[in-house]
């Protein structure tokens, strides 16, 4: 991974604990892409997420704050429990963020909430 | 009764039967209310005799007191809110280009180089297919 100058050290820990915290209450793999998208921007993070180590169960949320687009790709499993409609509702609360300037707090508050949706409710019957 | 059903509304609607009636009536609640206002003569209160003499304040007290001590709150308060972000030290400026290099957090190991080699995900049209969401700001 390139150690660019877009963050901080702290910022890149706060981001990496929220995308932890998330993968521990939710049982899915994230995964946070910030930077220039090569081409279009949805194959391209599409791309990316099937890059990953298990994209079924992984969501990668794409940052491009050079063209100020967000993407948000949930892979087959994770969209059983993270349906759009939730994964457009986080991606609202990171857009406002973005809109503000604050990227790092977007990104971390985004990923909460989605980890927050994908949360699969304790099954007491089976 | 008609078959929209609009019939059944007639009754519910009623019209004021007596506007004569409804007029005394606001006239009888108000009564009461003027009359307990204008019934208090005015008040008059005159500072007691123990009470000692206040001391002629200058303009330049008053100014320093009414305007420089909420303009230092002013500037206090505004410092507050802009010292969290300044130690932050956002890089990050929304209207401004975006200078710095791309960051994976969580993805593969070789970063970027594995998306070229990555075979393109095969579209399927049927299925459980992938979802998400996309956005702008």
């Amino acid at each position: 991974m390139a150690a660019g100058d877009a963050f901080t050290a702290a910022q890149r820990h706060e981001i990496d604990k929220a995308i932890r915290d998330a993968e521990t209450l939710s049982r899915i793999e994230f995964s946070v892409f910030v930077g220039r998208s090569e081409g279009e921007t949805r194959p391209f993070a599409e791309r990316l997420h099937s890059t990953l180590v298990a994209p079924d169960r992984s969501v990668l949320v794409l940052v491009d704050p050079a063209a100020r687009i967000l993407e948000i790709v949930t892979g087959v499993t994770a969209h059983r429990v993270l349906d759009d409609a939730e994964a457009e509702l986080a991606a609202l609360t990171m857009q406002s963020a973005f809109a503000e300037g604050d990227l790092v707090g977007g990104i971390t508050r985004g990923v909460q909430q989605l980890a927050e949706h994908g949360r699969r409710p304790a099954v007491l019957h089976e | 009764m008609d078959q929209t059903g609009l019939g059944i509304l007639v009754p519910v609607t009623n019209r004021p039967s007596n506007p004569r009636v409804r007029r005394a009536a606001r006239v009888l609640a108000l009564v009461p209310a003027l009359l307990v206002t204008s019934a208090t003569g005015v008040a008059f209160a005159e500072p007691p005799a123990t009470w000692e003499n206040t001391p002629p304040v200058s303009g330049l007290h008053v100014v320093l007191l009414l305007v420089m001590v909420p303009l230092a709150l002013l500037a206090l308060i505004t410092l507050l809110v802009c010292l969290p972000s300044m130690s932050k030290g956002e890089t990050y400026h929304p209207g401004q280009p975006w200078r710095g290099e791309s960051e994976w957090f969580g993805g593969p190991r070789t970063g970027l180089e594995a998306v070229d080699s990555a075979v393109p995900p095969a579209l399927t049209t049927s299925g459980p297919t992938r979802g998400g969401a996309s956005g702008r700001w």
